[in-house]
């Protein structure tokens, strides 16, 4: 006993001494490519929109680079797979802030809320493809960017829509993925109901993960009355739904957000997604918008097209592109420390995406992160999105 | 103990009672501990928090190797004991603005009660029909955790302060050094403490109700006693990993503790070696270091090869799970089986046995 003690002792001595002697941190680069941070989904469950979305941001990086890069300086996509997993997520985190990543590019709305009090301590911008509402405060999350409209945005969209549609009272069912991400904007979709005085009956519907089929919870919907479905989830259990309704021969309109609002929902559930509509903040591959056509010219460059990689892919080139004019605005500025970019974030006025989202622009200022506020809403027609409105804001 | 001689002898009832007999077992824990001394000072920032989260997975895997190894009772409730001793921590630290040594402790304790309660069916229950039982406490504690409003802060996840004790707070730039230093002490404690507990007449009752539950009530042991014992200090230790990472990662969410996490962590105990600490030790370092080697490797590899790059994920996972039954098929009883079996093989050369 009396040598377990020495060997405590000695122990606590030593770890005592090292403390003493911390090791230091190490400063960014002052040249060569500026890293930024990529968090991809590619093998989890939203990985079939994930994969398009990181490819359009690496597509980005890649063409930007090729027209010379950012003041001459190529920009490196740190970029790695994290199925979805908050755990590796943070862990992907550290490694892209060890390896000198002056912003990050995150994804879901699980590991952005995660990581929000990090980057803030770490004074690190983020933008994600999460659009969830509590992410636009600078006053709680001052270094977390959300271009689009946030998903209460969407969802309040899409409610003035269907109690416009449905001419009085109309049953609404939301189906949303059971995460995060799916419950973001219930809240704010009641809050709206009562406020605005909609005659919509709201009922939630968490959707289980990896079911075969979703006719378990269309029945309930049944019951329930639903006329409508709003559905919170990625496009692949989004179509399952539709295929679901087209079978069970009910009649009920789907009605999608943002991240099943794309033509692989239409190209999955096939002839069973005609009729449903969509509710998409950024354009689709064939409405032809000017912002579209850089994308295309350099797809055509590595054999594909925008019609072949969807709106999604669009999605991730603007994001990118948002946080490429922060980095621009702070190289400008010559001190490219993540404060730095995020007050370029903020003074940029708005960033063109020719028309890519909303009613055209981008726009952060040191009170908001709501980068836009108007989405389009579409209608699915032999096969392909066609607009019923575009650039519509909630009101 | 050389090939000649035929076991170990102890002059006084000291020397047996050690935990290290052998000069060599000395003389390997002094490597230890010179290299884990050296550690920090020889990799960056990234690979020290890696080392760090494989110390809370140590903590994890030890107690529940306590349950699965040395009491037989098969677990998949990790996920949710590590959810609860996480939440509970936060909350206390956060809410009840109790210093953190004291809310660690009390999440212990509330976890090891938690457990005892998921473990009441363990009385009735064994084998697989446990296994399911524990599975459906998994997914009660974390449908809780989804739904209670009061485990967020309004819509964002519960967030923890940077760790303060008395004056000493952890700051931004040495963050995973310190958090090193303290994750390496309550990791060597409850180590030492697993230890200790396996070789007391409480740890020998639950090894007895592994071997023989029938027999073991014959001697005497308790047997509902110990089974329930048994949930409650695993749990305990669990608990104690779940509020080290509430602290560590400053976020709580229940996306941390999902069935995948109690099977990671069944993974860790046997693929360590059932019913050895040690076993534990090298189970939570091989499971949390191995995923995170291999895409260090395929990376460079699939900027050369197109067709690698494209389905690096699903590669990665296929290897990984091809890694993990190669080493069952080559040795079922573990990574620590096979350190036994590589030190005898220096110790009895150039004899076969």
């Amino acid at each position: 006993m009396k040598r377990f003690r020495t060997a405590v002792a000695a122990g606590l001595l030593t770890a005592t001494a090292l403390t003493a002697c911390a090791p230091g941190g190490d400063s960014a680069d002052e040249e060569g490519p500026i890293k930024v941070g990529m968090i991809a989904d590619l093998s989890g469950p939203t990985s079939d929109v994930g994969s398009r979305y990181h490819k359009g941001m690496l597509g980005y990086v890649k063409w930007l680079n090729g027209e010379g890069g950012v003041d001459g300086r190529e920009i490196e996509a740190l970029a790695e797979d994290y199925a979805y997993d908050v755990p590796t997520a943070e862990r992907l985190y550290k490694k892209f802030v060890n390896e000198g990543a002056v912003a990050i590019q995150g994804w879901g709305t699980g590991d952005t809320e995660a990581l929000s009090s990090k980057i803030t301590a770490d004074h690190l911008p983020f933008m994600s493809a999460s659009y969830a509402e509590e992410l636009t405060d600078p006053g709680k999350t001052p270094y977390n960017f959300v271009v689009a409209p946030t998903y209460s945005d969407q969802m309040r969209v899409a409610l003035n829509w269907i109690a416009e549609d449905g001419g009085g009272k109309a049953d609404v069912a939301f189906f949303h993925n059971d995460s995060p991400f799916g419950l973001a904007p219930l809240d704010d979709a009641r809050t709206w109901i009562d406020e605005k005085g909609l005659e919509v009956d709201l009922e939630a519907y968490p959707m289980p993960a990896g079911a075969a089929n979703y006719v378990g919870l269309l029945s309930q919907a049944k019951s329930q009355g639903a006329k409508y479905i709003v559905i919170q989830n990625v496009s692949s259990p989004a179509a399952q739904v539709a295929k679901d309704i087209a079978a069970q021969n009910l009649d009920m309109k789907i009605v999608c957000l943002n991240w099943c609002a794309d033509e692989l929902f239409i190209e999955t559930a096939g002839k069973a997604a005609e009729g449903h509509v969509l509710v998409q903040p950024w354009a689709p591959a064939n409405s032809g918008v000017e912002g579209h056509a850089v994308i295309d010219e350099f797809l055509k460059g590595e054999g594909s097209s925008l019609a072949e990689e969807g709106l999604h892919y669009a999605q991730g080139w603007y994001t990118m592109h948002a946080m490429v004019e922060g980095v621009r605005g702070a190289i400008e500025e010559e001190d490219l420390s993540g404060e730095a970019i995020k007050d370029a974030l903020e003074n940029a006025g708005s960033i063109d995406t020719g028309g890519a989202i909303g009613d055209g622009a981008i726009e952060f200022t040191a009170d908001s992160h709501r980068g836009s506020s108007a989405t389009g809403i579409y209608e699915v027609k032999k096969g392909e999105m066609t607009a019923l409105e575009t650039g519509v804001a909630p009101e | 103990m050389s090939a000649l001689s035929t076991g170990t002898y102890f002059t006084s009832y000291r020397r047996e009672w050690a935990l290290r007999r052998t000069r060599a077992e000395y003389l390997r824990l002094g490597l230890i501990v010179v290299g884990l001394a050296v550690l920090p000072y020889s990799i960056d920032f990234y690979w020290l928090s890696i080392v760090n989260m494989i110390l809370i997975a140590v903590i994890g895997a030890v107690g529940l190797n306590i349950l699965i190894g040395y009491t037989g009772q098969i677990s998949l409730g990790q996920g949710g004991f590590l959810a609860v001793g996480a939440f509970s921590s936060a909350l206390l630290y956060q809410r009840a603005e109790l210093p953190a040594p004291i809310s660690i402790a009390c999440a212990v304790v509330i976890t090891a009660a938690v457990g005892a309660f998921f473990g009441l069916p363990a009385l009735r229950l064994k084998g697989l029909y446990l296994a399911i039982a524990t599975l459906a406490s998994q997914e009660i504690i974390v449908f809780v955790a989804r739904r209670w409003e009061f485990l967020r802060d309004g819509s964002a996840p519960l967030t923890v302060d940077r760790l303060h004790i008395g004056g000493f707070e952890i700051t931004r730039e040495l963050f995973e050094w310190q958090w090193y230093w303290i994750l390496l002490g309550c990791a060597a404690l409850s180590v030492l403490a697993a230890r200790n507990l396996l070789r007391s007449p409480v740890g020998r009752s639950f090894m007895a109700v592994r071997d023989q539950d029938i027999a073991a009530s014959a001697i005497g042991v308790n047997v509902t006693r110990a089974k329930v014992t048994a949930f409650a200090v695993s749990s305990g230790f669990v608990g104690f990993a779940g509020a080290l990472l509430a602290h560590y990662t400053e976020t709580v969410t229940w996306e941390s503790f999902t069935l995948q996490v109690s099977i990671v962590y069944v993974a860790m105990v046997i693929v360590g070696g059932l019913g050895s600490v040690a076993g534990a030790v090298y189970g939570a370092i091989f499971m949390s270091l191995v995923p995170v080697l291999l895409t260090e490797f395929l990376v460079p590899v699939a900027g050369a090869v197109d067709w690698v790059s494209e389905s690096l994920p699903a590669i990665e996972n296929a290897v990984f799970g091809l890694v993990i039954i190669g080493f069952l098929l080559f040795e079922p009883r573990g990574l620590d089986r096979l350190w036994q079996r590589s030190k005898d093989y220096f110790r009895f050369w150039p004899f076969r046995y």
